[in-house]
């Protein structure tokens, strides 16, 4: 069970290099795989709570690492508003969020029927997505909602979830090689 | 609850508290070993960047390829072809005559550089360029276009290659004076949406601020972050608030197709 765990942090670390080399489909609504929080999803489909919860805050944790903004500030004379930004740390409470919604359906994953799982991926990347964008408009401010946005978050949701039967086999396999037990409920 | 799922939510509670109250200089600290330990193959992404979207492209214009080789053999496609080549090449020798003519003609220390990467982040709006702390790339320093218009400033630099934050990002403030008026105020990024063209807003400009459009914004120098009297767009629009008056700006550098860059390494030049 531990070595599962273990090679899911490293599947985990292994799509933080994957996520540089994929590439933004700047002809379709700048749409990109979200390789990392699928990682995060999927993984928390196959997992205990207490390893979910070790999963998505590793995840949230380096996605922050790469995603937060971080800007040194000039004379605060000149620069008297200070953008606020998202804080770090932010991704690991909507990972959670996520993880557990995913950990909801977890008996239909058992039973079989990972496509409903790779379904719902597709819906969470885009509430995460969603969240995130209004977490940026109330605290950065200037809230607007159009459909270029809700078109942007959409198709990259519909990416990811096209990528997540991948990762679900790519899962498949190590707890194969792990010996670990995914789906028991038949 | 089961006493492993207890423990587990205990040291999870633990590790967010451990995170929401780290320094920024931490936070910092964390992603400056983040980009170093994945910047290396940053560089090697670009080229997948690059493939797909030139997929995207000749699917778009499959049905144009197609007619193309059906009259390849046509002396008129020929020329066309050498046309479009030569044309090519004088848009490049343009660009580089441009560069190297800014790179001899401006008074700063400048690095030039090449962006390899746009737009890593789902959100904000940064691109990626082919210089790091490596050739003496640093936090902080002001990124300009060939044109000598200001694009961004150096957000996080790695060893071989550094993520630059736009100035149409909405985190970005840049301090700016209006040419030919005593107006200063704060360009800030405005949110835009796919296929929208960037925007800059200009705040805190008095309210019975004379300004019209097609007038010039350089940056005034004050606030120690950029260095005064570089171009930054003209004037859009001006509207009147409450307290102060806030003008649309567009950029003077078109930042949706930037391919060569010039960082200024020092502003008071060699």
């Amino acid at each position: 069970m531990y070595l599962y765990q273990f090679s899911l942090i490293g599947l985990l670390l292994l799509s933080c290099i994957i996520q540089q080399f994929l590439p933004t489909f700047s002809g379709w609504h700048d749409a990109r795989i979200l390789i990392l929080p699928l990682v995060v999803l999927c993984g928390s489909a196959t997992i205990s709570t207490a390893g979910m919860l070790i999963l998505t805050f590793l995840g949230g944790f380096l996605w922050d690492a790469q995603q937060v903004l971080l800007l040194e500030q000039g004379d605060p004379i000149v620069y008297h508003s200070t953008p606020d930004t998202l804080k770090f740390g932010y991704s690991i409470i909507l990972y959670t969020l996520m993880g557990f919604l995913m950990q909801g359906v977890r008996p239909v994953f058992q039973a079989g029927k990972w496509y409903l799982s790779a379904a719902l991926t597709g819906v969470a990347i885009f509430l995460y997505l969603f969240v995130e964008y209004l977490l940026r408009g109330f605290i950065i401010g200037g809230f607007s909602l159009d459909n270029g946005m809700v078109e942007q978050i959409g198709a990259t949701s519909v990416m990811t979830m096209l990528a997540s039967p991948f990762v679900f086999w790519a899962l498949f396999r190590i707890a194969k090689i792990c010996k670990h037990t995914i789906g028991t409920k038949h | 609850m089961k006493p492993l799922n207890f423990v587990a939510l205990l040291l999870f509670i633990a590790g967010l508290v451990w995170v929401f109250t780290l320094s920024q200089s931490s936070v910092r600290q964390i992603q400056k070993t983040y980009y170093s330990v994945f910047s290396p193959m940053v560089a090697k992404s670009a080229q997948s960047q690059a493939f797909a979207n030139d997929f995207v492209k000749e699917v778009e214009h499959s049905k144009d390829l197609e007619r193309q080789l059906a009259q390849a053999n046509s002396e008129r496609d020929r020329f066309r072809l050498i046309a479009a080549r030569s044309w090519a090449l004088e848009t490049e020798n343009n660009e580089l005559r441009n560069a190297l003519a800014f790179k001899k003609e401006t008074k700063f220390d400048i690095v030039p550089a090449r962006v390899i990467r746009r737009q890593p982040q789902m959100w904000g709006k940064t691109i990626e360029i082919n210089r790091g702390s490596e050739t003496g790339l640093q936090k902080s320093m002001c990124v300009l276009a060939s044109n000598g218009g200001l694009i961004g400033r150096v957000q996080l630099p790695g060893n071989e290659v550094s993520s630059v934050l736009l100035i149409t990002d909405e985190v970005s403030q840049v301090s700016a004076k209006v040419e030919g008026t005593t107006e200063v105020g704060l360009i800030i990024g405005r949110r835009t949406t796919y296929g929208e063209a960037p925007r800059l807003r200009m705040r805190y400009l008095s309210k019975n601020a004379i300004l019209r459009k097609g007038m010039k914004v350089y940056t005034d120098g004050r606030g120690d972050l950029f260095p005064a009297d570089i171009p930054i767009g003209t004037i859009e629009d001006f509207e009147v608030g409450p307290v102060y008056g806030e003008a649309e700006i567009i950029p003077s550098v078109d930042l949706t197709n930037i391919k060569t860059v010039f960082v200024i390494a020092d502003s008071n030049g060699e």
